[in-house]
């Protein structure tokens, strides 16, 4: 449903993303993780038309996104991490007018479901500016599927949120997924991803680092090691034992990378400093982090 | 065309949910009232002295000594208004970025700037409204010519659709409203007084091309009642030119 082949945009000399190619079948829903600036909202707007690329080509459901915009877009959803909205309309206003923009041929209908769909019932006549981060970013979702769209791009769609907002929006995507509906959900929080996504693509300095089904890509991280301790100097000592190739340090935990299996001897150089606790099974994200994060140590 | 309209009728409700809007429309209808008010008491001097004076009686004409000046006072004041009312247009979605919206969905960006730009022209109209008090004393009190009183409103009219198109313009370039603003106000200006330099100046193309290009020529041909064709079209292509633009910019938002 969407193909990006060797996408690249340069801003003078900085390059923001470079060849970037994925693919994401008609039905999927792909997690876009990566850090903040790493370039996945570029990647994004390239593919709902509103920035274009340097380099290389992206295709929504066999057309061209530069040569056909409107035939993509009025199959596509983008809601922005920014949510675009006008503070100074009510939300049912709003929604009516991204409706009739999407050409959308009921209107009222396409409104009101787009309203009930993200639970906006509540505030559909009070202005944008009035409601609180969590409603303003439904309704930047909101806009997003009025035209009820067969692909959403959704950046950082939980940005901002309290945890209970995250779980209903987390909960929403899970409805929008329902049917064939392809989505590109981008985050840094990779707890959101696991129980959603099928498939992941990683992007860290604007370059693809992996792309994988979520299974598949933590079976990758074979030789990965998450452990506590409970006195300082650790980091230092692990990573200096042939074999290891980064030391991460996450919430508290030491996230380990080495070539090759070495649990027995990372444990057994842990235990000098109160080793607390030890899994030798790789999670997302640790993968995440040991492929994001292996350059800022070296 | 329900997206034009769509993008038209937003703009134009956004002049009323947001201050500056109603600010301007009220420091117009003062100012243009109060301009009103000191013309009527010139003329009514003059009208006075005329008593006396049988040539000046004979001169004396409510279209020349009223009329007229007064729409040259309201010209001159929507120079100085229209640039708050454009400078919003487009540099505000930059900013709050909801520009997102328009940039994603299925318009074109020739229907973006022709639709924000006909959100202006509504506003343009009641701006126009706003001086109808005016007008119907003439009318009812006075005698003034018909036509003199719509060709000046035609102008003037005109010109504010001209002078918010040429903000929508500068609007697009920039997501700092006061950086559109103050180009507005500098351009808007500078096509003012480029008249009088064409006045001043000696015959020659240059000349020509100056008076072409000023304001306050076609707004004066115009102004005396006379309604020629290559004045309606300076007027129409000047909006027509920055709608254009507009819709360039538009598109190079797209794709920069």
């Amino acid at each position: 449903m969407i193909e990006v082949q060797g996408l690249t945009k340069r801003y003078g000399a900085r390059v923001a993303i470079d060849d970037v190619s994925f693919s994401v079948p008609k039905g999927e829903i792909v997690g876009f993780l990566g850090p903040n600036g790493a370039g996945k909202t570029t990647t994004m707007r390239i593919i709902a038309g509103s920035l274009g690329a340097s380099k290389g080509r992206a295709t929504v459901g066999g057309f061209d996104v530069v040569a056909e915009p409107r035939r993509v877009q009025s199959m596509l959803g983008y809601a922005p991490e920014t949510p675009p909205v006008y503070g100074n309309m009510s939300v049912s206003d709003y929604l009516a007018f991204a409706a009739v923009l999407k050409g959308v041929s009921d209107v009222p209908a396409a409104t009101a479901r787009a309203i009930s769909a993200l639970g906006l019932d509540k505030v559909s006549d009070r202005l944008i500016d009035n409601l609180s981060k969590g409603y303003r970013q439904r309704v930047g979702l909101a806009q997003a599927l009025v035209h009820d769209p067969k692909v959403l791009i959704l950046d950082e769609p939980t940005s901002g949120l309290d945890p209970a907002q995250r779980v209903e929006v987390r909960n929403l995507i899970q409805q929008l997924a329902a049917g064939d509906r392809t989505i590109v959900l981008s985050t840094h929080v990779l707890g959101e991803v696991e129980p959603i996504c099928q498939r992941v693509v990683i992007i860290n300095k604007g370059r693809i680092v992996a792309q994988d089904q979520i299974g598949a890509l933590s079976a990758r991280g074979g030789h990965l090691v998450r452990l506590q301790v409970a006195r300082p100097g650790a980091a230092e000592a692990l990573g200096a034992l042939p074999g290891v190739t980064s030391v991460v340090e996450e919430d508290g935990y030491l996230v380990i990378r080495a070539q090759e299996e070495m649990r027995e001897r990372l444990a057994a150089a842990a235990v000098p400093f109160g080793l607390l606790e030890f899994s030798g099974r790789a999670r997302l994200e640790d993968v995440y982090l040991a492929l994001t994060k292996d350059e800022a140590r070296a | 065309m329900n997206a034009l309209f769509a993008i038209a009728r937003r703009e134009f409700e956004g002049y009323f949910a947001n201050p500056v809007g109603w600010v301007c429309l009220a420091a117009f209808a003062v100012l243009s009232g109060f301009f009103f008010v000191a013309d009527i008491v010139i003329y009514t001097t003059y009208q006075a002295e005329s008593v006396m004076n049988p040539s000046m009686a004979s001169q004396l004409n409510i279209n020349d000594a009223l009329i007229v000046p007064w729409f040259g006072q309201l010209a001159i004041t929507l120079l100085f208004v229209t640039p708050a009312l454009s400078m919003r247009l487009i540099a505000e979605d930059r900013r709050s970025k909801a520009i997102e919206l328009l940039l994603t969905s299925p318009v074109s960006s020739g229907v973006i700037a022709s639709g924000k730009m006909l959100g202006a022209a509504a506003f343009a109209v009641q701006l126009m409204l706003i001086t109808a008090p005016g007008a119907f004393i003439l009318v009812q009190w006075g005698d003034p010519d018909t036509g003199v009183l719509l060709t000046n409103y035609l102008a003037l009219f005109l010109l504010t659709l001209g002078l918010m198109t040429m903000g929508l313009f500068f609007s697009s370039l920039t997501e700092s409203q006061v950086v559109a603003l103050m180009l507005s106000l500098g351009t808007g200006l500078l096509l003012w007084i480029v008249g009088w330099v064409a006045e001043a100046g000696d015959e020659g193309t240059l000349k020509t091309v100056v008076e072409h290009l000023s304001l306050i020529s076609h707004l004066d041909a115009m102004g005396n009642g006379v309604l020629r064709l290559k004045n309606i079209v300076y007027l129409l292509s000047f909006t027509a030119f920055f709608t254009f633009a507009t819709a360039q910019r538009v598109e190079a938002l797209r794709w920069r």
